[in-house]
């Protein structure tokens, strides 16, 4: 049987979809990195390896897609036959759910985009630039602050009566302002209410600033998970907002989808033994020009299999095989 | 007397020939590297527009080398932040105990006497020299565009960018017009020699401020990275067509296309923003990308206007505001994503 597995390896969380050939998702998953993507991405991979077995031996990997902040170093771990960008991943995932689908709302743990559909497809994106305030990094520091657990931290908001208004320009100045409510008495639900108001106002003046946005609207992206979050959206938006299945992994699913749609003749992909090998990588800098690229290489079992991050191809269009 | 000059992409090798010509002692600078930049944001005023720290940069490293002469213009014609640039960085380079000259040419009309006075040449040697230097930057200008039609399409990825980089090295040591004209004939033999698929490909234009669009190491090479990935790039803003608008006096004609938008000018090159946006809409291109540098005035008043032409036709368009704190990373998902909204607009466009 033909599966197609897409991988999303963002700044904090990685991300594991399998379909088969009709776009059904046979397998997901969503973990944390904890800041070491490669060890994460064997760790998983090892698990899928285990649900195959367990569930269908027969289902054969045919195409492999990487997508996420690291989606060079996944595809050249794992063997991608296409690396593909987040924002065209999720636009793929979102409007193959919903395919009237107009505008893609996404958070993730450190970027904030907004993509706006017609037929189905990208017309235009924006991404937040230099500032990190609203994405799930903050909401994880701020929680963790207050001693909360993420997993609750949207079910306070929903108790909360009266919000307080917290300032939102800057996250230095939204922990000052919010340290500075705790300190004259506003109850904790009314500050993480205020604080995802106004990070939803932040959002909406930052990210999406000049784009219209019309319905139907989907949120995704780890934060969607908050019901704080989608509960401020609706009251800004004053419009019904789509948390739809798989809103976690809607890019790793959008970029399985795309493997899906131009199967390769033979897939890159390594195999599952990569979880078991010794995978390091370790920079050096050329000094073949005034350049002085900052080359990463990339070595399985002490054997370089790729190296990157030159401007002029000088390492990275050599033979690795 | 040893002269140097800020780092601007290809005309560097320009302005080189030209103080060459004028058997100037110069020391050209070093191209930018993310090293050069760390050393003039250091020393640079915090909230200044990002080329002056580029700038100060390439100036300390030429420094380091010997040349005590800065040849600096501000503002050759245009209004922005750039008048101040020469004084600013003289004062910041004093301060920091750097104790250089600075010849700077601005908008009076005395480039010649000033010419005269560091360089001692004739007057027919000066003109000699400046027909001299046109024609380079003519050719420079030339091979861009010329690589900007090859590279969407050769068969071989890199390969105009090879013949480029060789050209660039061999344009240095170029010392009479003659051979100025015979090494334009052989690049461009050897371009033409490059196996191309002739095809339509989808077409980007490029505008913003000047020093950003045109200097490579500071948009990220983004005409290379546009033209690997299979979009042929267009750029109206160059060196030549800020002066020939200059003597032209083409200001008032583009003032008067885009009256609808904005009625009096924002300094720099915001105007020719607005122009240029609406050309390219008109000449059916399948999408826009505007580079600015961080804190640039002009480039920053004309961004909601570009906006709204954007949502008016539809046309894909993308804004990239380019500093020190930007990563490559971020700039590399922006264009890819960019690339594939081009890509869904152009072939809507095919199928109607």
């Amino acid at each position: 049987m033909k599966a197609y597995l897409g991988i999303d390896v963002g700044s904090l969380t990685v991300k594991f979809v399998l379909i088969d050939k009709k776009g059904e998702v046979l397998y997901w998953n969503y973990e944390r990195t904890g800041g070491r993507p490669i060890e994460a991405i064997q760790r998983e991979l090892k698990k899928l390896k285990e649900w195959i077995e367990n569930h269908n031996p027969k289902i054969e990997i045919s195409g492999v897609g990487t997508t996420g902040s690291a989606r060079y170093l996944a595809g050249v771990i794992v063997g991608a036959d296409l690396i593909k960008n987040e924002i065209t991943a999720h636009a793929k995932g979102a409007s193959f759910l919903v395919p009237e689908v107009r505008t893609v709302i996404d958070i993730g743990g450190q970027d904030s985009k907004i993509i706006i559909l017609e037929n189905g497809v990208a017309v235009d994106f924006a991404m937040n630039y230099l500032c990190a305030a609203g994405t799930g990094s903050f909401l994880d520091a701020q929680a963790f602050r207050l001693g909360i657990p993420i997993e609750k931290f949207g079910e306070l908001v929903l108790k909360s009566k009266k919000p307080t208004t917290i300032a939102s320009r800057c996250t230095v100045f939204c922990e000052s302002d919010m340290i500075h409510k705790q300190q004259i008495g506003h109850k904790v639900e009314d500050i993480v209410a205020g604080l995802c108001e106004g990070l939803v106002r932040n959002y909406l003046s930052n990210v999406a600033k000049g784009k219209k946005i019309l319905s139907p609207i989907l949120f995704v992206g780890g934060v969607s998970e908050n019901v704080g979050m989608r509960w401020a959206f609706e009251k800004a938006l004053g419009q019904k907002v789509i948390v739809p299945k798989y809103n976690k992994v809607m890019g790793a699913f959008g970029v399985a989808l795309l493997v899906k749609e131009h199967p390769p003749q033979k897939t890159k992909f390594r195999g599952f033994e990569i979880s078991d090998m010794d995978i390091k990588c370790d920079s050096f800098q050329c000094k073949g020009c005034p350049n002085q690229c900052e080359v990463i290489e990339a070595k399985m079992n002490d054997k370089i299999i790729a190296r990157w991050g030159d401007r002029c191809g000088r390492w990275s269009n050599l033979r690795y095989d | 007397m040893k002269i140097t000059f800020p780092y601007w992409g290809n005309y560097t090798v320009a302005f080189e020939l030209l103080a060459k010509k004028l058997n100037l002692e110069v020391v050209p600078p070093e191209k930018t590297t993310p090293r050069t930049i760390e050393k003039g944001v250091k020393i640079a005023p915090e909230m200044y527009c990002f080329p002056l720290k580029v700038n100060l940069g390439n100036f300390l490293e030429a420094i380091e080398k010997g040349a005590d002469t800065i040849v600096m213009p501000t503002a050759l014609g245009g209004s922005c932040r750039l008048r101040y640039y020469a004084f600013v960085q003289d004062k910041v380079l004093k301060e920091n105990g750097k104790n250089v000259n600075f010849v700077i040419f601005d908008q009076s009309l005395d480039i010649f006497s000033k010419l005269k006075k560091i360089s001692g040449a004739s007057f027919f040697k000066m003109i000699e020299a400046t027909i001299f230097t046109l024609k380079a930057l003519n050719i420079i200008e030339k091979l861009e565009k010329k690589a900007q039609y090859l590279r969407p399409r050769e068969i071989e990825k890199g390969d105009t960018d090879r013949v480029l980089i060789s050209a660039f090295r061999r344009m240095r040591e170029i010392e009479k017009f003659s051979e100025l004209l015979k090494f334009e004939k052989e690049i461009m033999k050897e371009l033409n020699q490059i196996k191309i698929k002739r095809k339509k490909v989808p077409r980007v234009g490029i505008l913003g401020e000047i020093y950003t669009v045109c200097d490579h190491v500071v948009n990220f090479e983004i005409e290379k990275k546009l033209g690997n990935l299979g979009v042929e790039v267009h750029r109206e803003m160059s060196l030549l067509y800020h002066l020939k608008k200059k003597i032209f006096f083409k200001d008032f004609f583009i003032q008067r296309k885009i009256k609808p938008y904005l009625g009096s000018t924002v300094g720099g090159h915001g105007r020719d923003a607005i122009y240029e946006m609406l050309k390219y809409v008109k000449k059916g291109f399948d999408g826009v990308i505007q580079l600015l540098p961080s804190f640039c005035m002009p480039e920053t008043s004309v961004r909601p206007i570009l906006e709204k032409i954007h949502q008016e036709t539809g046309i894909p368009f993308l804004s990239l505001s380019l500093d020190e704190q930007v990563a490559e990373a971020g700039i590399d998902t922006r264009i890819e994503a960019f690339v594939d909204v081009v890509k869904n607009y152009y072939q809507k466009k095919q199928k109607t």
